[in-house]
């Protein structure tokens, strides 16, 4: 489904030899995730690390990827990115629609092209994901240079601009810093900008507040949403903070041990948490309004993905935990009185009469 | 860097056994050098001939049925001396690596654990002297000594305490700053028994990685010492003081500098791959993927 | 940067006075009386006096000691016991020798060594890897006077390919391209394995940083990613270790110079050991001291060339 587009705007040169970008219309998600497979070398075997997911994105959308560490949500991004680490880890299955095409069957000199240009990543750590010996100016204006074959006079000038949007005092002056001269914050900015640079229709965005201070996590946040309306993007916003979540996502998916256990818009998830860890995960954030007598933990830790449980993944921790839980995996199915709230749960969601996930 | 959990002794072994088994080089390494060991050690027993049993008439031969790696410029069987050179070589390179190991260790632990003034005192003449290339220093001291075995070891012990001040320093720093040694202190053990039962596991694994590759370098050294002039006098066979000879006689023997060479490289070659096999293994960076 | 320059600079000196200060140790506290050694047993009284004072040892410790540091510094090392020459003199006549053979080695190391370790380390656990694991390894298990000796025995006396004195006059080229070959190849190839090692090990762990998988996340092209983004992070540790080679190649270069039988710093030391010429000795040691403090200087310097981190200090 390759059409040419509606005119995009000055930075939307047409990339070279792959076909024009193809705006997503209303009712075809920019994003299809189906049935994805990640798998990871572990202890001489190869285990999934991701199993059976599915989700659609849609344009302009955000959705929120929340989990415990561990839960596969990073990987997942990684896969649609192409960087699953290739010495211990790759794609073992299932689809990646982007805009036309499948992702997973995409060689590498392909997949490259679209990364940086079509769709971005953002990753966690700002302190150690900029290259230290290159100025920031130069890492923000290098997308430019590969993407669109701007000189670097021309790519440095839109580089400036971008640092602008991104807020960095005094960007002209700093153009030629370094990063270690910036601040956790400022370099997650730096970041930002440079992900955003040619303008992609995807951001993926892993945990990018987890490492920054509480109040500098609200500025970026709000960057974040400002600019993704602006440019009119879709994004997936990984994180473990509901709080964020609340936010920001219109939509949520939850996951645990490489599956999604649930997904619905955001006010129906806060509202309905149907599946148990969820709901579980919704108990155990500490309110300050209320008089709680302790806090709510959930027993148990994560299986390593070694180690897998048969039957629901989530079973040995569920207090609601029943025979048929530990015997066959549940589906995912949405509820019956609102078909865009899923969830996989035997008890919670069981599958109508002729019903599939 | 990151430490591994606090755990005791059994954690040390288990971590040294894990390193071994992942690895061929350091099993290749540890055999062939045991085996040089063995050798050395039974040299009394197995060596065909009297090492300073001089036959001038059979001078400068190559290998032959009756001396297999060939004699020397006083007709002295070759393969003898080579193992009672092996005997020498060995018992200075482990001497002086030895006190190295326990002199820099503690000094090194003592540093770290003590912190302040001490530490950057202590640090830079350990800096300073790390800046003295081995060889170079090796020769100072045993030209002022004196050439004997005795000088030969501390001149070599004194190269290599500064490299193991220094790798028992840096982990002791941060061990030291750890909760649970607080918890120990509050409890009223004493620093001796935070030093020795917490502390040292954590760092043996990365000595014993050093000391590997520092008993290769030990053996050079005495070796390079021997051969120009400033090792163990002969009549004495060493490896260093045998290639000297068939150095000098070059032109009309190969044998004599051929086999105290191979030996050499040898012995320092698996003990390289011994040390490097066991650095490989335990060095997370570098391990395929966990 | 021309701060940092500075601040290095000035923090040498106190290191070069650490350092002539642990040369002063080991050459007038250590060996006992100077005049016994040189002079031997059999020496009467007044010459001990008289060596005693010509060495200026009867002086207490502590004028010895500034005396010493003074005249490091001033470059008026004594004259030699042999030939009554001044040290200094000796000294530059062998400089150029050695640094002919130094500087080549160094090239040769870094040209080969650099290479092979990033390449080795693209192509981790191929055969490529492996012939360079060993390979390497083998080549700094040689001491440097076996590698220099089976090289003679090869390249010299069976093929004559090479003079087998490496004397080579510095007015000839050819002769002096010649009798640097061995030598330098010698020295090189020890080099190389350093190097190679240490390339391979840092360009591997830059591989795996973060940054780099930025990089790769914003489609810049693997050539880029390893050129532009890995490699010059990977330089920092090869710095170091060739700052720490060079001290090795100080004792490796006297070995050679002795199997070769070239003219350089490490000849006339072992000639000084062996004459028991204890000022040229003495001298030696001294020039050894200002040759040690030079590298780190150097080293400290190109740091500062490549990591922008360092400069800001």
């Amino acid at each position: 489904m390759s059409a040419a587009g509606p005119p995009q705007g000055a930075n939307h040169a047409p990339s070279g030899g792959v076909g024009v970008h193809t705006r997503a219309t209303a009712d075809v998600p920019i994003l299809a995730v189906e049935n994805l497979v990640t798998v990871f070398r572990t202890g001489g075997g190869w285990h999934p690390a991701v199993r059976d997911v599915s989700f659609a994105v849609q344009h302009n959308e955000t959705l929120a990827i929340v989990g415990e560490s561990g839960c596969g949500k990073s990987v997942t991004a990684l896969s649609i990115m192409g960087l699953v680490p290739p010495a211990n880890g790759r794609v073992a299955g299932g689809h990646i629609r982007f805009a036309g095409r499948d992702l997973v069957a995409l060689d590498e000199e392909e997949m490259r092209k679209i990364r940086g240009d079509r769709i971005s990543m953002i990753f966690q750590e700002p302190m150690t994901s900029l290259n230290p010996v290159l100025t920031i100016g130069f890492q923000v204006a290098e997308a430019l240079h590969y993407h669109r074959d701007m000189g670097r006079r021309e790519a440095s000038a839109v580089a400036l601009e971008l640092l602008d949007q991104v807020k960095i005092p005094s960007a002209r002056q700093r153009f030629d810093d370094y990063p270690h001269q910036f601040s956790g914050g400022m370099r997650q900015r730096v970041m930002i900008a440079m992900a955003l640079a040619c303008r992609p229709e995807l951001l993926l965005a892993d945990e990018p507040t987890t490492a920054l201070d509480v109040t500098i996590q609200a500025e970026v946040l709000s960057l974040l949403a400002e600019l993704k309306a602006a440019y009119g993007m879709a994004m997936i916003f990984i994180t473990h903070n509901l709080g964020v979540v609340a936010s920001i996502a219109d939509r949520v998916a939850a996951m645990y041990a490489g599956e999604i256990v649930e997904i619905a818009p955001v006010n129906e998830l806060f509202a309905r948490p149907t599946h148990p860890y969820t709901e579980l995960l919704l108990r155990s954030i500490p309110r300050v309004d209320r008089d709680t007598g302790g806090l709510t933990v959930i027993a148990g830790q994560v299986p390593s993905i070694g180690a897998m449980p048969s039957g629901c993944r989530f079973a040995p921790r569920c207090p609601l935990r029943q025979p048929v839980c530990t015997s066959r995996d549940p589906l995912l199915v949405p509820l019956p009185d609102a078909p865009d709230h899923q969830v996989r749960c035997w008890l919670r969601a069981p599958p109508v009469e002729g019903g599939h996930a | 860097m990151t430490l591994p959990a606090p755990r005791g002794s059994s954690y040390a072994l288990q971590q040294l056994a894990r390193a071994f088994n992942a690895n061929a080089t350091s099993w290749i390494g540890l055999v062939t050098f045991l085996v040089v060991v063995a050798l050395a050690l039974l040299a009394p027993l197995i060596s065909p001939y009297d090492p300073l049993e001089q036959d001038i008439l059979a001078r400068l031969q190559g290998p032959s049925a009756a001396h297999w790696f060939g004699t020397d410029s006083f007709g002295r069987d070759i393969l003898s001396r080579l193992l009672w050179g092996a005997r020498l070589s060995l018992v200075i390179s482990t001497v002086s690596i030895l006190a190295a190991v326990v002199i820099g260790g503690i000094i090194g632990i003592l540093a770290g654990y003590v912190g302040g003034r001490f530490d950057m005192v202590v640090m830079q003449v350990m800096d300073v002297l790390l800046s003295f290339p081995s060889l170079i220093m090796g020769l100072m001291v045993v030209a002022m000594l004196g050439a004997s075995m005795g000088n030969l070891m501390i001149a070599i012990a004194l190269t290599a305490i500064a490299p193991f001040a220094r790798i028992a320093r840096a982990p002791t720093i941060l061990v030291k700053e750890r909760d649970y040694i607080e918890a120990c202190r509050a409890l009223g053990y004493s620093d001796l028994r935070i030093m020795t039962i917490h502390i040292l596991p954590n760092i043996i694994a990365e000595i014993l990685v050093m000391a590997s590759l520092w008993l290769a370098t030990a053996i050079r050294i005495e070796a390079s010492l021997s051969f120009i002039g400033l090792g163990v006098r002969p009549p004495t066979a060493t490896w260093g003081g045998m290639i000297r000879e068939g150095f000098e006689n070059i032109l009309d023997s190969a044998s004599l500098s051929i086999f105290p060479s191979l030996a050499i490289l040898l012995v320092v070659f698996s003990l390289n791959m011994l040390g490097d096999g066991l650095r490989d293994a335990i060095d997370p960076k570098l391990r395929g993927g966990e | 940067m021309l701060g940092y320059v500075l601040k290095r600079l000035l923090l040498a000196i106190p290191t070069l006075f650490a350092v002539l200060s642990i040369v002063f140790v080991l050459a007038r506290v250590l060996p006992g009386d100077p005049a016994q050694t040189i002079l031997g047993d059999q020496a009467s009284q007044e010459a001990l006096t008289a060596m005693r004072h010509r060495l200026g040892v009867d002086k207490p410790i502590g004028a010895q000691y500034v005396d010493f540091l003074v005249n490091a510094v001033r470059g008026d090392w004594g004259n030699s016991l042999v030939t009554g020459k001044p040290v200094v003199e000796e000294v530059r006549k062998v400089l150029p020798y050695t640094i002919d053979l130094t500087v080549t080695a160094i090239v040769l190391g870094a040209l080969i060594g650099v290479p092979l370790g990033v390449w080795s380390a693209l192509r981790r656990n191929t055969w490529v890897d492996y012939f360079a694991r060993i390979g390497s390894l083998l080549g700094l298990s040689f001491p440097a006077f076996v590698s220099a000796i089976l090289l003679l025995l090869a390249f010299a006396i069976q093929l004559r390919w090479f003079p087998v004195i490496s004397a080579g006059r510095l007015d000839d080229p050819v002769e002096r391209l010649r009798s640097l070959v061995l030598p330098a190849v010698n020295l090189g190839i020890i080099m190389a394995a350093y190097v190679t090692r240490v390339t391979r090990s840092s360009m591997l762990e830059v591989l795996g940083e973060d940054y780099v998988r930025t990089a790769r996340a914003k489609g810049v092209p693997t050539r880029a990613v390893i050129w532009r983004h890995a490699f010059r992070n990977s330089l920092i540790p090869v710095v170091t270790v060739v700052g720490l080679y060079l001290g090795i190649l100080i004792g490796n270069s006297v070995l050679t110079e002795i199997v070769f039988n070239r003219p350089g710093l490490g000849k006339l030391m072992v000639s000084a050991l062996n004459q028991r010429d204890y000022t040229v000795l003495q001298g030696m040691m001294v020039v050894y001291a200002f040759v040690i403090v030079l590298v780190n200087l150097l080293t400290d310097l190109t740091y500062g060339f490549i990591d922008p981190r360092v400069k800001r200090q």
